[in-house]
């Protein structure tokens, strides 16, 4: 059946989808950086550690928001310096091309492919390590994530989901989803017509006002 | 103007005409493979008003036919069931075109805009409405429910940069009509080299779109 | 695609039947079919045999390979072959539930016909696992598939090409410059 709705789902690489909730999520981690000049107070944007009212001085560190780093690093003079966030730096890199499969990309994440493609960005002299580092991560868990996607006959798969970065639950999820149509369809299920997931979710919702 | 018809049960033979005569059956099975082909196509494809058309004009007939027969015959059963099945894939391929034009439909437009004169276009009449008029929604709905309460110099967006383009570079299954020579594949890494590829007639390859789109458009292979 | 809709193009997919009644040639859109005489075997496609013998108005002949030998052979053959072997019918899965389901009567051995073919697709799955591994690692740009069903290519291929998608796209991160910083302001 085809669905109500389309979200627009999030971009790989350098641009951002401009309609998407995922990369705006995304857009909102933040990476370390430096103030290259007195910046007016930015505290809506910064959060703590910078008081009300004050202005930045140079040379202060900053966690800065990848889209206001973007918007700042982006005009002719140069405002703020970024760094690499820790996972994408030389010490990770090795952990991971080791073996890339152990690391918890959700906990270091969540969104290590489509943030680490955004970092490229920035004229980082260690962007093609970044770039390949990033390639080889995904190619290395791509096996685990067919297998248990694909195998986990009702299985659960929730220590290995609680591992995987946002899009490679997203690809975990597609990959079960046809797991399960197909079983559906085996067992003869795909024939009963079922309530739409909208509709599902719209009683629940319903259910807990109520409740509350 | 019509270059499919569905007229007459023999295909014309004599390269005279410029018409391609279809039997229904194989009228049916045109809307087939454009059905799969949509289906899998990562961008919208060039409509195809005439088998959408002949398609609807053999069902009207057959519906006509039907009313005439005695009711609780089981030939017109059967012909019910096939008529059943001939409409859910039209309207599935119908319905996979709308699903395209509104997830591309700043695209789809701007292709249709710079669309050179005599080009088949990739909307039929109906579609090309329904897109212009999405478009219009579309812009109004984002004007009054965010846009219209913003700074005056951020009361713009372009919705064909802020709408994804079809991605033509996804990966896709295919079947071999006619055997096709010399395929170009590009490398996917700076260690391989470009290379060609026979497409052997009935044979199934996994590739990327971009480097196949013009054998779809033709006919010579079925994405699957 | 939806397995369903795998299994609504199985339905075009001619078998035989032996109809218990008699009608004249029916002239579908699609083709001819017909005629039908009580106690003569006939070709239709699968949908109008299933609802044939649904009214009971037809015994249903199964397709020759739907047979216990001849499926331990493919079995056996599928297990022995690293790549995948031609498969009697490319609707082999689909039209072994459809006929199993409605018309199991009329198939000796059914049990041990869903079992091995069962058996044959778990083994082609897996070296279709094998095969995606494997083409994601090598990083290759093409595959050829051949003897693979649309119902296999639809159990793994969303999931395959989302995920061949990202990589390219990680991959055209190496090459700066190209598509990259095209955006001015």
């Amino acid at each position: 059946m085809s669905e109500a709705y389309f979200p627009v789902g999030p971009g790989l690489g350098l641009e951002e989808n401009f309609l998407s909730l995922d990369d705006i999520l995304m857009s909102q981690e933040k990476l370390p950086g430096r103030a290259e000049s007195t910046l007016p107070p930015l505290t809506f944007a910064l959060g703590q550690g910078v008081s009300t009212g004050d202005s930045i001085p140079e040379g202060s560190k900053l966690e800065i928001p990848l889209w206001l780093a973007k918007g700042l690093y982006e005009s002719k003079r140069r405002i703020i310096s970024v760094e690499l966030p820790k996972i994408y730096k030389e010490a990770w890199r090795t952990v991971f091309s080791a073996d890339a499969s152990v690391v918890d990309l959700h906990k270091m994440g969540p969104y290590y492919y489509r943030f680490g493609s955004q970092l490229l960005n920035f004229d980082n002299p260690e962007n093609p390590e970044i770039a390949q580092t990033i390639l080889q991560t995904f190619i290395s868990r791509f096996r685990r994530i067919m297998d248990s996607s694909q195998n986990a006959y009702n299985e659960d798969a929730s220590a290995l989901v609680a591992r995987l970065d946002e899009l490679e639950r997203a690809l975990f999820r597609a990959g079960q989803k046809e797991l399960n149509d197909f079983q559906c369809w085996e067992k003869g299920q795909a024939s009963q017509i079922t309530a739409s997931s909208l509709v599902q979710n719209y009683g629940k919702r319903k259910f807990t006002d109520m409740d509350g | 103007m019509a270059a499919v018809s569905s007229e007459g049960t023999e295909a014309d033979s004599d390269g005279g005409s410029e018409e391609l005569v279809l039997t229904p059956a194989q009228l049916i099975r045109s809307l087939e493979q454009a059905w799969l082909n949509e289906k899998f196509a990562p961008e919208l494809l060039e409509s195809k008003p005439e088998i959408v058309e002949c398609v609807v004009e053999q069902l009207d007939h057959m519906e006509a036919n039907l009313k005439r027969a005695k009711r609780g015959d089981l030939k017109v059963s059967v012909h019910r069931m096939e008529i059943e099945r001939i409409r859910y894939v039209l309207s599935s391929y119908l319905r996979c075109r709308l699903v395209k034009i509104e997830k591309f439909f700043p695209h789809v437009l701007e292709k249709e805009k710079s669309r050179a004169e005599g080009e088949p276009s990739i909307l039929s009449p109906e579609e090309f409405a329904f897109a212009k008029e999405y478009m219009a929604n579309t812009e109004t709905y984002l004007k009054n429910v965010a846009l219209k309460h913003m700074p005056p110099n951020l009361q713009k967006v372009s919705l064909l940069k802020s709408v994804p383009k079809p991605n033509l570079d996804s990966f896709v299954f295919l079947r071999v009509l006619e055997r096709q020579e010399n395929i170009l594949v590009e490398p996917e890494t700076d260690e391989q080299r470009e290379y060609t590829i026979d497409l052997e007639e009935g044979s199934q390859h996994l590739i990327r779109y971009k480097t196949i789109a013009p054998l779809v458009a033709s006919g010579a292979v079925q994405l699957i | 695609m939806e397995p369903a809709e795998a299994e609504f193009l199985a339905e075009k997919e001619l078998v035989t039947i032996v109809p218990n009644f008699s009608l004249d040639r029916i002239h579908l859109i699609g083709g001819d079919l017909g005629p039908f005489n009580p106690g003569l075997p006939v070709e239709v496609p699968v949908w109008l045999a299933i609802n044939l013998k649904q009214r009971q108005k037809c015994r249903l002949i199964p397709p020759e390979w739907m047979d216990v030998e001849k499926l331990e052979e493919i079995r056996d053959q599928e297990r022995k072959e690293d790549t995948f072997t031609p498969m009697p019918s490319p609707y082999y899965m689909e039209l072994t539930k459809l006929l199993l389901n409605y018309a199991s009567d009329n198939i000796p051995k059914a049990d041990e016909i869903r079992t091995l073919v069962k058996d044959t697709w778990d083994t082609r799955i897996a070296k279709l696992r094998l095969s995606a591994d494997s083409f994601v690692r090598q990083q290759e740009a093409h595959a050829k598939l051949d003897n693979l069903t649309l119902m296999e290519i639809n159990t793994t291929g969303t999931f395959l090409t989302q995920a061949l998608n990202h990589m390219y796209k990680l991959r055209t991160n190496l090459q700066p410059g190209e598509s990259a910083h095209s955006q001015d302001f």
